[in-house]
């Protein structure tokens, strides 16, 4: 991510806790041969918002936002392997053929992970 | 202690910003349920560092932070997993790290400096636009710039202090006025990590000729990158700063500047030509 990134990713964390909201925020912590963002991407799932930075758009990202919703649910931090292997002929944008292993955790606006 | 996620991201724009280094891990699995989503974060250079946060286990906390600090000392640390082996598993640690933010000094404030400026912040780069003439140092001519400065070329770095993580790309609109700031940037201490100058093969034959007969050592004439940027057969404004954002990358990442399909051959060596075997 560039400092940009990283900056708006950071006034979007601290609004929502001024706001005293539960959010989520995905992290790529690494990934394996071709995919649409590298390790250190960060996405935050704001329900009030919607979403801040990406991880990829498309297939992979929908399953990080499905990951998300539910780790703001049970407060328990997941990783998601989102695999981009399969079906190298379609069309789709999220088809480049590597895997994105992703952090999804909670954010709580009192501090606690969990 | 708790490091926020929100607290811990702050932490790393701000040491950014004011020049400094800063790593931040996070437990993101591993057979300890109770550590996972913890931080610990590490702000300073090598010897100095102060730790912020805790991962709530002692031992877990000193390895952390040797592996953070390996990381601070060691210019290719990149992001990733590090693990942590205890009789239950593997406790996987994510450790990111955030260098100081590069600067891009602009020295001259014409036709490829506006594109450049442009770019430069897409990478970036904090820019800095610097020209003696008020009428073309204004931010309406670049919106993209942190700070466009009117200086005198004769000491054009007086307000804007050059260190390690400068980029100095000398652009100004005559071979004299770039003379002057070359001089500045090659005895600016510590060295900036770049310096490029405009200008043609005969230009810039005839500065190295100057630089020598001022005394300056030839060994410092390999520090200057001229002409500036990367043979991509670049004629507008516009192409010449894509051919030197294209050496700013390479130099700060590393590479060979060579086409990449030259260099994968992927046709080539995966789908032979019939007709050629």
């Amino acid at each position: 991510m560039t400092h940009d990134d990283d900056r708006s990713l950071t006034d979007a964390l601290l609004a929502a806790r001024a706001a005293g909201r539960l959010c989520a925020l995905a992290t790529v912590v690494g990934t394996k041969g071709s995919t649409p963002r590298k390790t250190g991407a960060r996405m935050l799932v704001d329900p009030n918002r919607g979403l801040v930075g990406t991880v990829g758009g498309g297939c992979g990202e929908a399953e990080v936002i499905e990951a998300a919703m539910d780790v703001m649910g049970t407060g328990v931090p997941r990783r998601v392997l989102v695999d981009l292997t399969d079906d190298l002929v379609s069309w789709s944008p999220a088809v480049c053929g590597g895997i994105m292993d992703v952090f999804v955790e909670a954010v709580h606006a009192e501090g606690a992970t969990r | 202690m708790r490091l926020h996620a929100a607290d811990a991201a702050e932490l790393v724009v701000e040491a950014a910003e004011s020049g400094n280094t800063a790593v931040v891990g996070t437990v993101v699995g591993g057979p300890l349920a109770a550590v996972i989503g913890r931080r610990i974060a590490l702000i300073g250079e090598e010897g100095d560092a102060a730790t912020m946060g805790s991962l709530g286990d002692g031992a877990l906390d000193d390895w952390a932070r040797e592996v953070m600090r390996g990381m601070i000392a060691d210019p290719r640390a990149g992001d990733g997993l590090r693990v942590y082996e205890t009789p239950e598993g593997g406790v996987e640690l994510y450790a990111e790290i955030r260098r100081p933010v590069l600067e891009l000094v602009v020295v001259g404030a014409g036709h490829v400096a506006q594109p450049l400026a442009h770019i430069g912040s897409l990478l970036g780069f904090r820019v800095t636009v610097l020209d003696d003439r008020p009428g073309f140092a204004t931010m309406e001519r670049f919106p993209d710039a942190d700070r466009v400065v009117s200086v005198d070329f004769e000491d054009p770095f007086v307000d804007v202090p050059l260190h390690a993580r400068s980029h100095i790309l000398l652009v100004t609109r005559g071979h004299k006025y770039d003379y002057a700031c070359l001089v500045r940037a090659l005895r600016a201490d510590p060295a900036p990590a770049y310096i490029g100058m405009i200008g043609s093969r005969r230009r810039v034959r005839a500065t190295y000729v100057q630089l020598l007969e001022d005394g300056i050592e030839r060994a410092q004439l390999d520090r200057i990158y001229a002409p500036v940027g990367l043979d991509v057969g670049a004629e507008t404004p516009e192409e010449i700063a894509v051919a030197v954002a294209a050496e700013l990358v390479l130099v700060r990442r590393g590479g060979t500047g060579a086409s990449l399909k030259g260099l994968e051959r992927v046709a080539e060596r995966f789908f032979p030509n019939e007709d050629e075997v």
